[in-house]
């Protein structure tokens, strides 16, 4: 059969930023999951670059510690991190590995929340769990990445010794 | 199974696709297993793609889709009908498009 009239984009192809989230918002608009490839540092220990996520409809109000994708309106990129702080309407929201927080997020600017971590297909559960309370208090306190710093490698030891 | 494609059949869009036209490109993204995956394929339609996928709205046959746009785009019926019937062809072959 010819392929005229279709063209097949391979999984890893690179979409602009904008296009993205813009199908992402679609799929997840119909109330179906959407798993993508994550890139970037802004999440470690918890998503890594090349991970693959899977983010569900977000609920009605987003819970302290849960991980969320929006676009940023302040970058206008697209940006999954972490709820520190929830502020009338809207959440302040900061990546675990960043220094700043990304502002005041809007119930509505919320695309879907994080319900899947795998990494090199097992699947990665910690930052996910009722851990993700105090991950977020210690993120509002800027001692995350200083905590993260002292226990990663013993995070990392423990990883090898679990594959 | 297959499907048996003419022109009198009427089709409409897949449940299980979700379709944006972004930047002037119509990307499809199936939803495999009811996810919408992006470590599948994408797909992106055509210029003549994108005007018939843009007709099969469950309503009309084919044959009324090839004869709208042979008067739309001023073309021959019969390449026209040729087009659609090869598109959605592989359309449903790709499981994005249901004859009804």
């Amino acid at each position: 059969m010819s392929s005229d009239y279709v063209v097949v984009n391979g999984a890893g192809q690179k979409i602009p930023n904008a296009v993205f989230a813009e199908l992402m918002a679609a799929v997840l608009a119909r109330g179906a999951p959407f798993r993508f490839q994550a890139s970037g540092w802004s999440m470690l220990p918890f998503i890594c670059d090349g991970d693959v996520i899977t983010l569900s409809p977000p609920p009605a109000r987003l819970r302290l510690g849960d991980v969320a994708a929006f676009v940023n309106p302040y970058t206008d990129r697209l940006t999954v991190h972490r709820v520190i702080a929830r502020q009338g309407a809207g959440y302040l929201i900061r990546g675990d590995n960043t220094p700043s927080q990304d502002g005041l997020i809007s119930h509505a600017a919320i695309l879907g929340c994080v319900t899947r971590v795998e990494r090199r297909g097992r699947a990665m559960r910690l930052g996910l769990g009722p851990e993700r309370l105090p991950i977020a208090v210690l993120s509002r306190c800027d001692w995350l990445i200083p905590g993260v710093a002292r226990l990663y490698p013993l995070y990392r030891f423990l990883f090898k010794r679990c594959k | 199974m297959t499907e048996t494609l003419s022109l009198d059949s009427i089709c409409a869009p897949s449940e299980d696709v979700v379709a944006r036209e972004i930047e002037g490109e119509l990307i499809i993204v199936p939803l495999a297993s009811g996810i919408g995956d992006m470590e599948d394929e994408l797909y992106t339609l055509n210029e003549t793609g994108k005007a018939i996928w843009g007709k099969l709205d469950g309503a009309r046959t084919l044959a009324q889709i090839a004869d709208e746009l042979a008067q739309e785009y001023d073309a021959p019926v019969d390449a026209i009908a040729r087009d659609v019937n090869g598109l959605v062809s592989e359309l449903v072959q790709r499981k994005m498009v249901v004859v009804q």
